[in-house]
């Protein structure tokens, strides 16, 4: 058997084994809600790896989370308007402003977007906080309905108040998404993104409008970014400002940096930073301290990230019979 | 001493002046501050013809190419292609118009292999959009095979097709070099502008670039170069012009400019600062 289609089985079996886990751990809530976490941080580092590749890392998605989980919140339990429908105009709405301050932002680089994007973030915290009778400000927003139950032709009763149908939800659209994004990866548009990410005159000299493509992914991951947040809504019933801080972009900075810049990098990085606090429960109130240590640990053993870690051990196993012989 | 293969266009065929334009500028001027870097230079190039564009460090050239592909706009004046005005339009606009450069300093996108390199400046050749991608929908699919192709074929003109898995940071000076002439080809456009494509290559590969650089006339893309090594811009070009601080000192076939005292003069001048 060749080695890629060995290779491809295995990732089948890895899927097939993710998606198989929620069934199999039904009766333990606390995993099923560990299970769902994780997969809206990986929509949040994945799409900020998306955008980050043409040069925008952002430290203000937190904010672009907010707007979704506010409107779609707002949507569904002051409009009465179906969650499936306000879940998308949360992504939406996150898309509107994306593409709006988009070209202004395309214009700025590095350390300025950084900057820019944090207080941009701070802002539409601020906003939400201050804005008390439509969000609830700091009290909070409560009484956010889940998704409505439906039935599959009478056969199979979806019901979305069960941890487990809802964990099938986020995982659908996390599959969705992650296809979605490995495409753009992939794809011609792809390569001109991380193109633009590594020379930008270069890349207007070929012909490729790094404007337009810089808005256009920026706004593609803000939409994910909302939708993420509508799913954070939906999920805990109840919304808080404070969830929403620079301290969440930050967090959702790093999952991209310690997974490593590759597709599958944030995914790694996702669920290793949100395991990690869960398993040592004693560390969460630390969970800053843990998160720069680790952070610190792979800036120096492991610039690549993560996702970089079996090709130094094939590189180191394959170098130690040398220096036996030696 | 490897003697040059290319065949230099005999005297009967050199023409002074083009009769039908395909790019000319019209009293380009570019002001940096109260310095004017660029003064009123009209170029004026026929289909299918090699320009030189020679003269001091520091007498404009480069900023002439800058004002052409749209990275600086002009103070004054036109840059028109085909009868159409270009000034105003973003750099992407213009290489999607037809004019395609290269840059002094070789840039590449250092992180790509030499193929993907090519891909992403294969992004004019094939118009392989956004949203189809996301789908892969089959004309997307035919798309990029017809980019690779062209990428395969190109990088197959310029000789780096073994290359095409190298990562383009790690590349040799002169493959770099290559490497950006094959970009800007991957473009499929109608003028090029080479900004001293010989620059820091030996012998051998001067040779060798001068046999691709007359390959691309011989396609049928016209070209503009400012190179430093007159020799091979004598040997190569149909027409030269001469600029210094900014202003066209002289033009002509390499015989007329070689002989133009204002040319001597200039060059003598610049030879006497640098000693």
């Amino acid at each position: 058997m060749d080695s890629g289609r060995s290779r491809r089985i295995g990732k089948g079996a890895l899927l097939l084994l993710v998606c198989l886990l929620p069934i199999a751990m039904r009766g333990n809530d606390y995993f099923l809600h560990v299970y769902i976490v994780c997969a809206i941080n990986i929509i949040l580092a994945s799409s900020l790896r998306a955008m980050a590749t043409t040069g925008q890392m952002s430290i203000g998605q937190a904010g672009f989370m907010a707007i979704g989980a506010y409107t779609s919140a707002i949507l569904a339990a002051k409009c009465g308007i179906p969650v499936y429908l306000s879940m998308l105009g949360g992504g939406c709405a996150a898309t509107v402003l994306a593409a709006l301050i988009g070209f202004p932002l395309s214009r700025i680089r590095t350390i300025y977007f950084v900057m820019v994007t944090m207080f941009l973030g701070e802002i539409i915290r601020l906003v939400v906080f201050e804005a008390s009778s439509l969000t609830g400000g700091s009290t909070g927003l409560m009484g956010i309905p889940r998704p409505e139950a439906f039935s599959f032709f009478g056969l199979l009763q979806i019901d979305f108040s069960n941890k487990l149908h809802f964990c099938y939800l986020v995982l659908l659209l996390l599959l969705i998404i992650l296809l979605v994004l490995y495409n753009i990866h992939r794809s011609h548009a792809g390569t001109a993104f991380a193109a633009i990410g590594q020379e930008e005159s270069l890349s207007s000299s070929v012909g490729i409008n790094v404007a337009r493509s810089k808005v256009l992914i920026f706004s593609v991951a803000c939409f994910f970014t909302g939708l993420a947040g509508s799913l954070y809504a939906h999920y805990m019933t109840v919304l808080n400002p404070d969830a929403f801080g620079t301290f969440t972009s930050l967090y959702i900075l790093i999952y991209v940096v310690v997974g490593g810049r590759s597709f599958f990098g944030p995914i790694a990085g996702a669920i290793l930073l949100t395991l990690i606090p869960e398993f040592f429960a004693a560390l969460k109130e630390y969970q800053p301290y843990v998160f720069v240590l680790v952070l610190f640990l792979i800036v120096f053993l492991l610039p690549g990230g993560l996702v970089d870690l079996p090709r130094r051990i094939r590189e180191s196993v394959r170098k130690a019979p040398l220096e036996e012989a030696r | 001493m490897v003697e040059p293969r290319v065949v230099p266009p005999s005297p009967t065929e050199r023409h002074p002046e083009p009769s039908a334009s395909m790019f000319e500028t019209r009293k380009l001027t570019r002001f940096f501050g109260g310095v004017c870097a660029v003064n009123d230079i009209n170029l004026t190039i026929g289909e299918g013809e090699i320009v030189g564009l020679i003269g001091p460090n520091g007498a404009g050239k480069t900023t002439v190419f800058n004002l052409i592909t749209g990275f600086i706009r002009p103070s004054s004046g036109l840059v028109m292609l085909n009868g159409e005005n270009l000034v105003g339009k973003k750099p992407h606009a213009i290489a999607g118009r037809g004019i395609a450069r290269t840059f002094q300093i070789a840039k590449s996108f250092p992180q790509f292999t030499v193929i993907q390199n090519m891909a992403a400046a294969g992004h004019l050749y094939g118009g392989a959009g956004f949203w189809e991608g996301i789908f892969r929908t089959s004309p997307y699919r035919s798309k990029e095979r017809s980019i690779f192709d062209h990428s395969m074929k190109t990088l197959g003109f310029v000789g780096l097709e073994p290359w095409k898995e190298a990562v383009a940071g790690t590349l040799p000076h002169a493959h770099q070099k290559l490497l950006g002439v094959a970009m800007a080809l991957a473009t499929a456009p109608k003028l090029l502008l080479l900004d001293e494509p010989l620059e820091g290559m030996s012998a051998e590969e001067v040779d060798r670039t001068l046999e691709i650089i007359a390959g691309i006339r011989a396609r049928g893309t016209t070209v503009l170069l400012i190179e430093h090594n007159m020799r091979a811009v004598m040997k190569i070009c149909d027409r030269i012009v001469v600029i210094n601080f900014g202003q066209e000192i002289a033009r002509g076939t390499p015989e007329e400019v070689r002989q133009n005292e204002e040319v001597v003069k200039a060059y003598l001048g610049a030879a006497e600062y640098a000693g």
